[in-house]
């Protein structure tokens, strides 16, 4: 008995149920998610953000080890949430200069672009949705270790006192990770909107932020004009936010530490919506037929 | 429903200083209709105003019965759009591909994905769906770009050179392609082009664009029909036969053994007669029908 094979199946048109464009936007995030950490690549492409994660993971890890295994870690000089985005910052910055650039660069630069205005969604709601993924994924790496050992630490009797005092912290933590993820979400879209290619954006942030850093640095503690200027350390502004959000300051930061909290949160603030500002700015002038 | 579906009244579009569009004025009816122009007509700028891509300066423009600028998102989901361009991204699999542009024009995921599987075969690449696009030929990715316009079922196509790229044998498989999708999908097409064999084989209107406005707009059916003077052919030199139809008023223009006659009332009758009277050897004399090119060239100038 011989196999049957269709081999022509006809074009049929399609009348069920349409959604709208806030899922074509939970899609292309969706999407831009799998992308930018490699899933459906080569395995080339999943280096970095393995990198990424695991620096971001591991000394959460170490320190729930501690915690676990070794009576009163507490004593033994476990790290506070706040301290903890110190030992991830290199995370951080490795995904925000080396891979979220791929999330909107790769788009232009292969046309897709093209394709994504010519659906439902529109420039805003397109920048909206690849700033969603980054965003998500910067926020696993400064949410989930923090949130993990908040955890960990409680359930091995080393955590905050009291209901108030835990729900003190973790509302710190969300604050605190929401704000990073946010801030370096804000900062790669920006400068990858000036160029369709993610070698020149990975180039542009990373010397951006160190050019900042001795800049600011330079200014307030070289020059002595002022603690204000360390405001332009783009690296050390968002973590002593976070230091500020946990009611310190980084001892190991003196020109930025002695700058008011308001001016701190209030530069942060002001730079994100500065960076958004800019990266739809640019993409509100990009052609995309002829 | 309407059977026209889009429609431009005063369409304004500039860059700058530069007035690409000044006042377009054109009805695109159900089918396949040719965008034709030279380059920088506007073809693209126009496209893109269909999409809602830019918003106009200027006019009114109906596309599927909704204005671009006021409904963009709701418009291009019953929109298709295949670009100019040949880049996609390499290593994503076509059906991967596919199935995201479906999703994103509204289709729930299950549906997406047998959509673009059957959008796929349809466009012949039934057996490679599964391949990066990185891996295919010109004629393949082209064919991509159309199963990814096609396959959440728009009422619109909007092909953007569709056969740029291609090999004479890749173009007639596209040229063929693009005719089915038309008559036996039933979905209408505006394909802009620059290649009037092209248009005139697969198209049933043309609008032509020139600097900014709409050199001629009609059915490709209108145009054959319209009758332009004869042409005579002869089998000696023509000359005598022309002089003497410049001398009783009409006009006639040699072109190797033949001639372009026009001007004249009852000009097959008129030849005929100085044919006889010459003595001249007649090979054939037909109506001559002003071809597409003829427009093309007149609506540029």
């Amino acid at each position: 008995m011989t196999e049957a094979r269709i081999h022509d199946r006809g074009y049929m048109a399609y009348d069920g149920p349409r959604h709208g464009p806030g899922r074509a936007m939970a899609n292309l995030s969706y999407h831009t998610v799998q992308r930018v950490l490699g899933l459906k690549r080569s395995n080339w492409q999943k280096v970095l953000p393995a990198i990424a994660l695991l620096i971001s993971f591991i000394p959460a890890i170490v320190f729930i080890g501690i915690a676990a295994f070794l009576p009163r870690g507490d004593e033994l000089g476990l790290e506070s949430s706040a301290d903890y985005y110190g030992f991830i910052t290199g995370a951080l910055f490795l995904f925000a200069a080396f891979v979220a650039p791929e999330a909107v660069c790769t788009d232009r630069r292969s046309g897709m672009l093209g394709l994504y205005l010519a659906s439902p969604l529109s420039r805003d709601t397109y920048l909206v949705a690849k700033a969603a993924a980054i965003a998500a994924v910067l926020a696993t790496m400064t949410l989930g270790p923090p949130i993990l050992m908040l955890i960990a630490y409680t359930l091995a009797d080393a955590g905050p006192d009291g209901v108030t005092g835990w729900l003190t912290e973790l509302g710190r933590i969300l604050a605190s990770g929401t704000a990073l993820a946010v801030f370096w979400t804000a900062l790669s879209l920006a400068v990858s909107s000036l160029t369709a290619r993610r070698s020149l954006a990975s180039v542009g942030i990373f010397v951006g932020l160190l050019a900042s850093s001795a800049v600011g640095d330079g200014l307030a503690e070289g020059a002595d004009i002022g603690d204000s200027y360390a405001l332009f350390n783009l690296i050390g502004l968002p973590f002593e936010a976070v230091f500020r959000i946990f009611g310190q300051t980084n001892s190991e930061g003196p020109p930025i530490g002695e700058v008011d909290t308001w001016l701190i949160f209030a530069t942060l603030i002001g730079l994100i919506a500065a960076f958004g500002a800019f990266a739809r700015w640019r993409y509100r002038r990009i052609e995309i037929t002829g | 429903m309407s059977d026209i579906v889009i429609s431009a009244r005063g369409v304004q579009k500039s860059y700058g200083s530069n007035h690409v569009l000044q006042g377009l004025n054109c009805e695109v009816g159900k089918g396949i209709t040719g965008l034709l122009g030279p380059n920088g007509a506007g073809k693209s700028t126009f496209m893109g105003l269909i999409l809602g891509l830019r918003p106009r300066q200027g006019g009114e423009l109906n596309v599927l019965g909704v204005d671009p600028d006021r409904s963009g998102p709701e418009l291009r989901t019953r929109l298709g759009y295949a670009p100019e361009h040949h880049d996609l991204p390499g290593d994503v699999q076509a059906a991967d591909l596919v199935r995201h542009i479906a999703q994103l024009h509204g289709l729930p995921r299950r549906v997406a994905t047998e959509r673009a599987s059957n959008a796929l075969w349809q466009v012949g690449l039934g057996e490679e769906r599964f391949r990066p696009i990185g891996t295919m030929s010109t004629g393949q990715r082209q064919r991509v770009k159309m199963a990814q316009a096609l396959a959440h079922d728009p009422d619109l196509l909007l092909l953007d050179e569709p056969t740029d790229g291609l090999d004479p044998v890749q173009r007639d498989d596209m040229l063929t392609l693009i005719r089915r999708v038309g008559s036996e999908f039933g979905i209408d097409i505006l394909l802009s082009s620059h290649l009037l064999e092209e248009v005139e084989r697969v198209c049933d209107s043309v609008v032509i664009l020139a600097n900014g406005i709409v050199g001629h707009s009609g059915t490709l059916q209108d145009l054959g029909s319209a009758a332009s003077g004869f042409k005579v052919e002869l089998d000696s030199d023509p000359e005598p036969l022309a002089a003497a139809l410049v001398a009783r008023g009409a006009a006639a223009a040699v072109d190797g053994h033949s001639l372009i006659v026009s001007g004249v009332d009852s000009a097959s009758d008129l030849i005929r007669d100085l044919v006889a009277d010459l003595g001249l050897g007649l090979r054939r004399l037909q109506p001559r029908r002003t071809t597409l090119e003829d427009v093309f060239i007149e609506a540029s100038q």
